[in-house]
């Protein structure tokens, strides 16, 4: 596991947390988004804002409690529980006699931060997969986009409304002529006597008109292209799954290698979903917190349930022969019409798996990180190295640049394949942009 | 013009027809049917720019709303436990045989669904070269017609309820001794011989019938009286220097026709040791078509040629002459010829027929031991096993059947009713008051439908079983899918009914699965191992090879007990009868097995490798008869045999001898599914029977009507114009001049282009090529089926062939030529219509069609012959074309989308994403290989053909993407086999080796004709081919600089 500084999300935290600031929703120094980074750290394992997960709910935690005893409480709560508090016992029997762990390690300012966070306003509820990502990749334009949208259709309906009507008109015109009516001065319409007015003597109408219309043929193609390029991203999309399977307690916490689950990833196309033996290979002795009394939680029951397993029965006759597939949620949709193949990227590149799936181990819940858009794809193909040194496939090309590098046009050849010092064969420069690589 | 030969694709293409030229000009035959799609929703609608407008508002509309649309939510759904050997995205490959054609072959399987079938490249007679029908089989697995339980009095039922029953009647049958019959096609499968025997040994009233559709009874019976050796020998085209054929099609249907490819294109590169092939038939067939010689000969004739050729050999070896009078005609004087040649080649050389006469091929025996071939190419000590039926068995049973003699019938994976020429009399004993019957069809069939009880069979891809197709060779096929539908096999169907298949049910898989999964073997699999009765390891060993070779049986001569005389005599006899009307042959057709294959989208669809008919058969006919008769391509004429009297389409078949006809089998299926149903006449009807069914009939009657039935015919699709590009010689220019045949002088070369650097030799890229040796292709259509399965091309339907819409990436051009013309100025007359017809072309089409018509004319003056035997003599090249990834190609620089473009390792990439369907590709390609799909064939219920519903979806390859309506598609050269074959080098760091990439039709070719590799690579042997004097691109003169080059086709005449 690589540790992986997003630049492009500290640019994120930093923006956030200067709108926090001037939404006035701190106290003093606290940062709530320092402490949000501190509560997926510490804390996220067992409590979250809003629903009661191993330990309570923690939005709003401070009108419950004063904060000399919250940082008591959080830094060290076995000493509290044995000082006799009353507070302090009561929450641990609340919760069945489940061990919250002693955070010594936290200042108080960082227990400040983390408070600060837990006041942090609910956010709205929204359904698009661009919002739900969170925290990564949000548009705020997006968010009333439906809006915006439902206005112009509105404003569209309302133009169409009046052809409609001076249609109507028209045709009753034309009715009345047709009887043989003369055509009378006062039948025409409002808009056929004035009209004049409007387009030769109030010239700021012309203008604002003409205005308008030209802001609109500029609008639509911008809209048009903003809208295209929107289709099918699922950045940031974190749909729920059946089982809540945190990857900050597997792969972040725990450490367990990414590719123990994802075994398949270093040769074969997909990395695959692993199935639900090897979650067995724990499972099978780790069955939830001592807090639950011993029954297995939630989430492991739901992968016993679809095992048809029984912990308790005897040896040998645990697995029932009621098994039900897990209907995952796909995260990545790359479209067929694109091939990619985790093992070239893993075995040969040897790229680390939060290159593209970003900081998978901090996930609670697995949220799409990058685009997926051919423009991404294309970038690192642009920039990163092919390892030709080491891979005798790549015999042939290694020799010839090597030949280039010390022919008479060196310089020049270094100056295409020499980045900082050191040799680096993009696969763009053998081929990696070619539209048969991935289209086929 | 390199020789100067004309050659020709149809009829149209030969008289250079107005219209036709008119209309090869465009590229696509119709613009888009815009209209007619609108109409068939009631919808008039004649477009023009506020409809444009309109539509382009919607659209823009339309993505606007999409963007703001949430993603449709996705599944995955991972294996609860995941099996070892199967790793998603990772294919699995598994050695089996196939239950078409017996071949032993290697499965391809993606998740556990199989989607290719190729030949098992390790048994070495096959070499990995694999059939049509075989190929096409996988596609049958995923048929959702097929039966999903068994059937009880047509209506669905269940295993228990169908068992219970059937063992009571059985048993009540049995205990009173009345007659059971279990009918089946020949079975070569020890272990289903020893179940059908448990079967007998219950209930002894059993009596077992096994017939072919296409018998080989007659060469059976032949050994029987020559040899004392009921048995069809194994014959070694690789051996023979000489082959001489009479109607014996042994490229294509002929007894095992891939293994004979194999062998017989071994012999065929030019050189010293090149054989010499001399073919006597009535129908031009694709063995015909490969001939250096090649004599069209009437059937009825056949046998008095063959104790013409027995006399002439007897007379050069001082035997006695058989006391009959030869033939004079030019058949005749073939004889006198190939004896010659034979007697050079004694002990080299094989002469074999396709008759299902005993006598005729009781007289090929007696040449054959004349010749002294029983020691080297003809084996009858190691025997094929692959046809064992009798038809004088069927005969009789369809006789007692309908008398009523039988309570009981088995159809085991016969159809009877369809396939023989007793079909009405089993019909009609089936609608007796028979107290048991019971078929084992899997799709609903003619003979299924009569029975009261139908125990759907298992596809072979979902069964156990063991064959042996030669005596010293036995394959086994093992399930590589669980079995889609509620059926079973039929074997463990018997056993059942026997009351033993409880002994083989004990599960022997050691281990129960320690997440408790049902894992249990197969009883079918535990029979075939308790009758192999060898340890589990050896077991094994078979399984993963798919196949035990015993030792080799020598050949030994068996001495000639029959009397020639007599057969002679009564050939004689034979032949003098019945000499009026039209010779009619029903023939087989390529990867229709009879039948059997009907219901097969893609063995419908494969153009036939000679007439290029799709979807349908027809009669063909010799010029000379057609125009007597007033017949033209495609008139429907009536044909009558004695009572029988039918309507078929016609077309006049070059090739064709005089006097005769040819049908093919396994058409007119009454009872078949969507597929194959009411396609064409049922040839099995109008079929002589007898103890030896004679499938040529004497004294039809064809009369021409005014009907038309527009067939479905492709030769002349995709049309080359009359350029040059094919290249001939012969076996003795080429052994004085290497280049013979392909002497060529190249125009000037001047580029738009400049070399790149990819292109150049020594640059560190691969640079993919192929070469197609002409010789060695002999026209087969493996390479199609394969091509389409592997890259999921769609099929289109008869309808869009018409319409020049078959969606088919590689395409075999079949050219005729004129060999000697009687009219010496034929030739000169057709070059000058060429000359005026394509001059004329670029003067408006008026003058064209005046100028050609007069042509024409000038041309039909000069070939006063009416008997237009040149017709009946001509020969035929065989062209497989695809892509040739020109260096400079002429599609890429017209693609306003850059939707085609060109990679660094020489392949013409399409990007179908990118595609806007200009099709400019199309119209720019000169060698006319771009596809461009006009409907989205995969979700549209108008081309119900597999790929529209859920199940037939499961066939298609997930490397390779569904190409959706409106954009071209063509030839890749499997790009995707390029790209894993060369990510598995990386993988391992090693570098890429000649041979690992193998495309589809590379690998499915019997015939070794089909090359692929890097040119880049000093060591492959496709750089070393592309320097052999042979090869030389097509167009060269257009300097598009193709990757593909053809070897020159030498003819040994």
């Amino acid at each position: 596991m690589k540790k992986y500084i997003n630049v492009q999300s500290l640019i994120k935290f930093t923006v956030f947390s200067i709108f926090l600031t001037l939404s006035g929703f701190t106290y003093g120094q606290e940062d709530a988004a320092k402490g949000k980074e501190l509560f997926d750290a510490n804390c996220a394992s067992c409590h979250e804002l809003d629903k009661i997960a191993i330990g309570p709910a923690l939005r709003n935690v401070r009108q419950k409690y004063d904060d000399e005893w919250l940082i008591k409480w959080i830094r060290n709560n076995v000493a509290l529980r044995k000082s006799g508090d009353e507070r302090a016992i009561a929450i641990y029997d609340e919760y069945n006699g489940a061990a919250m762990n002693v955070f010594a390690n936290l200042s108080e300012a960082d227990v400040l931060n983390i408070l600060a966070y837990t006041d942090t306003e609910k956010p709205e509820p929204v359904g698009d997969p661009e919002v739900a990502g969170g925290g990564a990749g949000v548009d705020p334009f997006f968010n009333n986009y439906t809006k915006y949208l439902l206005v112009v259709v509105a404003v569209v309906l309302l133009i169409v409304f009046i052809i409609l009507l001076r249609i109507f008109r028209e045709l009753k015109q034309l009715r009345r002529q047709a009887e043989g009516a003369t055509y009378d001065d006062a039948a025409q319409s409002w808009w056929a006597k004035n009209k004049e007015k409007f387009i030769i003597v109030n010239p700021t109408i012309t203008i604002l008109t003409g205005f308008t219309a030209f802001a609109a043929l500029l609008f639509l193609p911008w809209f048009f292209w903003f809208g295209v390029n929107k289709v099918g991203v699922q950045q940031g999309y974190a749909p729920e799954q059946p089982i809540n399977f945190s990857h900050a307690l597997h792969a972040g916490e725990l450490e367990i290698d990414c590719q123990y689950c994802h075994s398949t990833a270093s040769y074969s196309k997909s990395a695959s979903i692993p199935s639900l033996n090897t979650c067995m290979n724990c499972h099978k002795g780790v069955q939830g917190l001592a807090s639950e009394d011993g029954k297995p939680s939630e989430e492991i029951a739901k992968i016993y349930a679809a095992l048809d397993y029984d912990p308790e029965g005897k040896p040998g006759e645990r697995f029932g022969p009621n098994k039900k597939p897990v209907k995952w949620v796909r995260i990545h949709n790359l479209p067929d019409l694109a091939y990619f193949n985790h093992s070239q990227h893993v075995k040969v590149a040897g790229l680390q798996c939060q290159e593209c799936h970003g900081p998978i181990q901090n996930m609670e819940k697995v949220y799409q990180y990058s685009s997926l858009q051919m423009g991404w794809c294309i970038d690192c193909h642009r920039t990163k190295g092919v390892d030709v040194e080491n891979n005798s496939y790549y015999e042939k090309l290694h020799a010839s640049i090597k030949e280039k590098l010390h022919s008479k046009d060196s310089a020049q050849y270094a100056q295409q394949y020499f980045n900082d010092g050191k040799l680096v064969i993009t696969p763009a420069m053998n081929g990696g942009l070619e539209c048969s690589k991935c289209h086929y | 013009m390199t020789n100067n030969k004309q050659y020709w694709k149809g009829e149209e293409d030969l008289v250079r027809d107005p219209s036709f030229i008119q209309a090869s000009k465009n590229e696509f035959s119709e613009g888009l049917p815009l209209e007619e799609v609108l109409n068939e929703s009631d919808f008039e609608l004649s477009s023009n720019r506020r409809d444009f407008l309109k539509m382009f508002g919607f659209s823009v509309s339309a993505v606007a709303l999409a963007a703001c649309n949430k993603a449709p939510v996705r599944n995955a759904i991972p294996y609860l436990i995941k099996p070892d050997d199967v790793t998603p995205g990772v294919p699995n490959y598994y050695s089996s045989t196939c239950g078409i054609t017996g071949m032993p072959i290697e499965v391809k399987t993606r998740e556990g669904r199989p989607i290719k079938i190729d030949g098992n490249p390790r048994v070495k007679a096959l070499k990995g070269g694999f059939s049509v029908a075989g190929q096409a089989a996988v596609y049958d697995l995923y048929d959702n017609e097929r039966l999903k339980k068994p059937l009880r009095a047509g209506k669905e039922s269940n295993w228990a309820a169908v068992d219970k029953d059937i063992s009571k009647i059985l048993n009540n049958l049995s205990t009173a001794g009345e007659k059971i019959a279990l009918v089946s096609n020949t079975i070569n499968s020890p272990s289903t011989l020893s179940a059908i025997n448990d079967f007998k040994t219950k209930y002894e009233s059993v009596e077992h019938i096994q017939y072919d559709p296409i018998s080989y009874s007659g060469i059976i019976e032949a050994n029987r009286m020559t040899f004392g050796q009921a048995v069809i020998p194994s014959y070694h085209f690789d051996k023979a220097d000489v082959i001489v054929s009479f109607n014996a099609d042994f490229l294509d249907t002929w007894l095992l026709g891939e293994t004979f490819s194999v062998d017989y294109v071994s012999r065929r590169t030019p050189g010293d040791d090149m054989s010499k092939h001399i073919q006597f038939e009535s129908a031009l067939s694709l063995t015909g078509s490969n001939a250096d010689v090649r004599y069209p000969m009437q059937t009825r004739n056949e046998g008095m040629l063959l104790v013409s050729l027995y006399n002439e050999l007897a007379q050069l070896n001082g035997v006695n002459q058989l006391p009959v009078v030869g033939q004079a005609d030019v058949a005749g004087q073939g004889v006198k010829k190939t004896a010659a040649i034979l007697n050079k080649a004694k002990g080299k050389s094989l002469v074999v027929c396709g008759s299902n006469n005993p006598k005729n091929q009781g007289i090929v025996n007696a040449i054959n031991s004349l010749l002294g071939n029983y020691t080297s190419t003809i084996n009858i000590n190691n025997p094929i096993k692959r046809y064992a039926g009798s038809d004088a068995q069927i005969q009789s049973f369809a006789k007692d059947l309908a008398a009523g003699a039988y309570a009981g019938v088995i159809f085991y994976g016969s159809n009877p009713v369809f396939d023989t020429p007793y079909g009405d009399s089993i019909a009609k004993g089936l609608k007796n008051k028979i107290k048991l019957s019971i078929s084992s069809c899997s799709n609903l069939d003619e003979t299924g439908k009569l029975c009261q009880f139908v125990t759907p069979d298992n596809h072979f891809l979902e069964s156990w079983n063991d064959y042996q197709p030669l005596g010293n060779l036995f394959t086994l096929g093992q399930p590589t899918i669980s079995p889609v539908f509620d059926t079973r096999q039929m074997q463990v169907s018997l056993l059942t009914w026997a009351g033993n298949i409880g002994e083989y049910n004990t599960n022997t898989l050691a281990d129960k699965g320690i997440y408790g999964e049902k894992q249990s073997s197969d009883p079918y699999y535990n029979y075939i191992k308790s009758k192999w009765a060898v340890d589990d390891k050896t077991f094994n060993t078979y399984l993963h090879d798919g196949y035990v070779q015993k030792e080799d049986i020598p050949a030994t001569a068996p001495s000639f007990i029959a009397n020639a005389v007599d057969m002679a005599a009564s050939i004689e006899a034979e032949s003098k009868q019945n000499k009026e009307g039209i010779e009619l042959t029903f023939i087989e057709k390529t990867g229709i097995a009879g039948g059997k294959m009907a219901n097969n989208p893609l063995v419908q669809e494969l153009p036939d490798p000679i007439s290029k008919v799709t979807w349908h058969n027809y009669i063909a006919m010799a010029k000379a008869n057609a125009e007597k008769l007033g017949v033209k391509d495609n008139t429907v004429v009536n044909v009558t045999i004695g009572k029988d009297k039918f309507a078929i389409p016609a077309i006049i078949q070059p090739g064709q001898a005089n006097g005769t006809a040819s049908i093919h089998l396994g058409y007119g299926r009454k009872v078949a599914g969507k597929v194959g149903k009411g396609r064409g006449v049922n040839g099995f009807a109008s079929i002589n029977g007898g103890e030896f069914t004679n499938y040529t009939v004497q004294g039809a009657k064809i009369e021409a009507t005014s009907e038309e039935y527009k067939l479905a015919r492709t030769q002349t699709h995709h049309h080359i114009e009359g350029r040059d590009i094919i290249r001939e010689t012969t076996l003795d220019a080429y052994k004085k001049d290497k280049k013979a045949g392909n002497r060529y002088e190249k125009p000037q070369v001047v580029s738009l282009w400049y070399e790149h650097d990819y292109q150049k030799d020594g640059a560190p890229n691969h640079l993919w090529g192929m070469a197609i040796d002409m010789n060695k292709c002999t026209g087969c259509s493996a390479c199609i089926v394969s091509c389409s399965v592997e890259n999921n091309v769609p099929v289109v339907g008869e309808v869009e062939v018409r319409r020049r819409r078959e969606m088919h990436w590689l395409r075999i051009d079949r050219y005729y030529t004129f060999n000697n013309v009687n009219n010496v100025d034929y030739e000169d007359a057709v070059s000058e219509v060429n000359l005026v017809a394509t001059s004329a072309d670029f003067e408006g089409d008026k003058i064209t069609k005046e100028k050609a018509l007069k042509a024409i004319d000038h041309v039909e003056a000069q070939s006063t012959d009416p008997t237009y035997a040149h017709y009946e003599n001509v020969s035929v090249v065989h062209q497989p074309m695809l892509c040739q990834h020109c260096g400079s190609a002429p599609c890429e620089t017209v693609c306003p989308v850059l939707a085609t473009t060109h990679s660094t390792e020489g392949l013409n990439q399409m990007t179908y994403n990118r595609c806007i369907g200009t099709k400019y590709c199309g119209n720019n390609c000169p060698y006319k290989v771009r596809r461009f799909n006009w409907f989205r064939y995969n979700d549209n219920a108008q081309f119900d053909f597999h790929f529209s519903n859920d199940l037939g979806k499961m066939v298609i390859n997930p490397d390779v993407t569904v190409r959706t309506r409106g954009v071209m598609e063509k030839c890749s050269f499997c790009v995707q086999r390029i790209q894993s074959a060369k990510l598995s080098a990386k993988r391992e760091g090693r570098k890429l080796e000649d041979g690992d990439v193998k495309t589809a039709c590379q690998r499915a070719c019997p015939a070794d004709a089909i090359v692929f590799g890097d040119l880049h690579d000093k060591n492959s042997e496709v750089r070393q081919l592309f320097q052999n004097e042979r090869a030389y691109s097509v167009l060269e003169e257009l300097n598009v600089k193709p990757s593909i080059r053809y070897m020159t086709k030498v003819r040994n005449v």
